[in-house]
């Protein structure tokens, strides 16, 4: 039997890109979040209540344009609230973070399932790939065409976001209040305006991701299906040292030998659970051992995890 | 929420309230929940004292669990009592093995332990599947969800009264509170623990050993999340399933350690608030027919309620 080294190689490359985005929308959500000095925790929960009713909404309307529009609303919504609870009411940020999650983990399948009780999942209209007639086109096709327009969005939102944190006045505010929130206040910076807004712009665009979850990854909702993807992005943005260039390496690496252990899995042609899940493991050791290479030097923003009061 | 998803509303409060004690099997998961929680839970104090969130409680909970099977597995040939204490040491051991690779990340490396420990979460459920689907599966599971053999009667923790559902491990929670409680409360190690989860620097130049501090509240809190599954295998559930795997009690257990302040009472009492309210949501969700999942939802709602009284007492007393 002969092996298609190239179409494995293309397989492995696909999936790659297919799954990244979801990390990156979030990566650079949390990131700008945390460089602001705050850590929002809740990003499963957040991203678990924009599946949901990105699922519903599709379902209704039948446009994956118009779900992603109000799965970002929705994001935006409970991602407004955690910024509220951290930030003006002062909460313990991995506390109430950590509410945020446990909130977003039971009410998104209680709402799916008051919407659809026969718990069977609608139909999901997911948004075109790039070229329709992406097979025609050996190898490139599957790699590049296949992917909705979402996944060439996530890489240019990661270099919008490195460029905003480092070039733009109001990312250089953001950074200010992260770092030292005393001395940005003195300059007439509104820390607490600025930490929310960049909690805010964090929600939205975990808003994205869970839209983005549908149709790439597991189809359908049941409880807990985001399964600690979302925390994933916590680990991946502490091995990036909060850099949007680095977060982007680590999402594609992170997810390369995700695809790869995949790929293996299937052609390996053992449809057992127990070497499938003891390779499942591969990528989040493989990102563990990152963490003491790469997490030494890591420089936490100062004043992350503290919340900020005037005088 | 109830109301929302079409529940009646007198229906839903009574059982909140009144259901845990008037229903059948009602007090015995309290107590089950209790134990979870605060076994758990006195863990995550402690190595919040020193400054260390232990996100992964969730995670040395299911190593413990597997432990108890691996033991039980591989171990077979030993007899009865040395087993039995074997199965329970060695979901303890399993607990610490687990929490040792963060340990060790933290101590060594500067590596966050909040992200490692949520990371390991995630590798404790594939490993617990890899072992359920393998290593310690009941050969009964022939379709369907693999799970393990059901423990027979002399490896239960028995009642403490028989007939009634409270068991020998709400005493050894207790007491095992009370060691703690003496260990550290009652000694230097308090001060020690907490000047370096205040400020490293101070802990510095008062000497304080901050690795071995470290080291021995992350040691402890992740042998007591794997002594916390042995209670609920041996002392509740008899058999592992995926079910016990996406429970969130871990996370519950932050929760106790937060509101109950760190402290072994106020752990003990925040746990036993935990256990009462899961269990009447539970009930409530299902006597309005209401996935159960809205509980994760009210213990959310709770732990912000609880978050937002703090913040409004100090509010009045600050000014």
């Amino acid at each position: 039997m002969t092996i298609a080294v190239g179409d494995i190689l293309a397989g492995i490359f696909s999936t790659t890109l297919t799954l990244s985005p979801f990390y990156l929308f979030a990566g650079m959500g949390e990131i700008v979040s945390e460089q602001s000095g705050v850590a929002n925790m809740g990003l499963e929960g957040i991203m678990l209540m924009s599946l949901m009713s990105t699922l519903i909404v599709d379902y209704i309307t039948g446009n994956p344009w118009i779900a992603l529009l109000v799965a970002v609303g929705v994001a935006g919504v409970v991602g407004a609230f955690f910024g509220l609870a951290a930030i003006r009411v002062r909460m313990d940020q991995i506390a109430s973070g950590l509410a945020i999650y446990l909130i977003g983990l039971g009410l998104s399948f209680v709402f799916f399932t008051t919407a659809y009780p026969s718990g069977l999942t609608p139909n999901y209209i997911a948004l075109p790939p790039i070229l329709e007639n992406w097979n025609t086109i050996p190898y490139l096709g599957v790699v590049l065409l296949k992917q909705n327009i979402l996944a060439y969005v996530s890489i240019i939102f990661v270099v919008a976001t490195a460029f905003f944190l480092s070039r733009t006045s109001l990312g250089l505010r953001v950074r200010a209040v992260g770092e030292n929130p005393k001395a940005a206040d003195n300059m007439g910076v509104n820390v607490n305006k600025v930490r929310f807004l960049a909690t805010l712009f964090g929600a939205l665009m975990f808003g994205i991701s869970g839209s983005y979850f549908a149709g790439n990854f597991v189809p359908g909702f049941q409880f807990d299906v985001i399964a600690g993807r979302g925390f994933i992005v916590l680990a991946m943005i502490y091995f990036a040292n909060w850099k949007p260039y680095r977060a982007l390496f680590a999402a594609l690496s992170f997810n390369l030998v995700y695809a790869a252990q995949n790929e293996y899995v299937s052609l390996s042609g053992s449809g057992v659970a127990s070497v499938s899940t003891l390779f499942n493991m591969l990528p989040y050791v493989f990102l563990l051992a990152l963490i003491p290479i790469f997490g030494r030097k890591a420089r936490v923003p100062k004043f992350l995890l503290k919340p900020y009061r005037k005088g | 929420m109830v109301v929302l998803a079409g529940g009646n509303i007198e229906v839903a409060l009574s059982s909140l309230f009144l259901n845990p004690i008037t229903l059948g099997g009602g007090i015995q998961q309290i107590f089950v929940r209790f134990v979870l929680f605060y076994t758990m839970g006195i863990g995550v104090g402690l190595a919040l004292k020193a400054g260390l969130w232990n996100i992964g409680a969730q995670g040395q909970l299911l190593i413990g669990m597997v432990m108890v099977f691996v033991v039980y597995t591989f171990l077979a040939s030993l007899p009865w009592p040395v087993l039995y204490v074997a199965m329970i040491l060695g979901a303890a051991l399993g607990g610490l093995l687990w929490i040792a690779v963060p340990t060790i990340l933290r101590v060594k490396f500067g590596a966050n332990e909040i992200v490692v420990t949520i990371l390991l979460n995630v590798v404790a459920i594939n490993f617990a599947f890899y072992m359920l689907s393998g290593p310690i599966k009941s050969s009964g599971t022939a379709l369907g969800f693999p799970h393990s053999v059901e423990l027979p009667a002399q490896f239960k923790i028995p009642n403490i009264i028989s007939g009634v559902p409270i068991t020998y491990a709400v005493p050894a929670a207790i007491v095992l509170g009370i060691i703690l409680y003496l260990l550290v409360e009652r000694t230097s190690f308090r001060v020690r623990a907490n000047t370096v989860g205040e400020s490293t620097e101070t802990a510095r130049y008062a000497g304080i050993s901050i690795p071995r501090v470290m080291t021995i509240t992350m040691l402890a809190a992740g042998a007591l999340a794997g002594l916390a599954g042995a209670t609920y295998l041996m002392g509740y559930r008899y058999e592992l399933d995926i079910g016990s795997f996406s429970t969130n009690y871990g996370l519950v257990a932050i929760i106790c350690a937060l509101v109950g302040r760190k402290h072994m009472l106020g752990i003990g009492l925040a746990s036993f608030f935990f256990a009462y309210m899961t269990i009447g949501a539970e009930s409530m969700a299902l006597s309005a027919n209401v996935p159960t999942s809205v509980v994760f939802a009210m213990e959310g709602i709770m732990m912000l309620g609880i978050l937002l009284g703090t913040y409004l007492t100090e509010r009045r007393f600050a000014a």
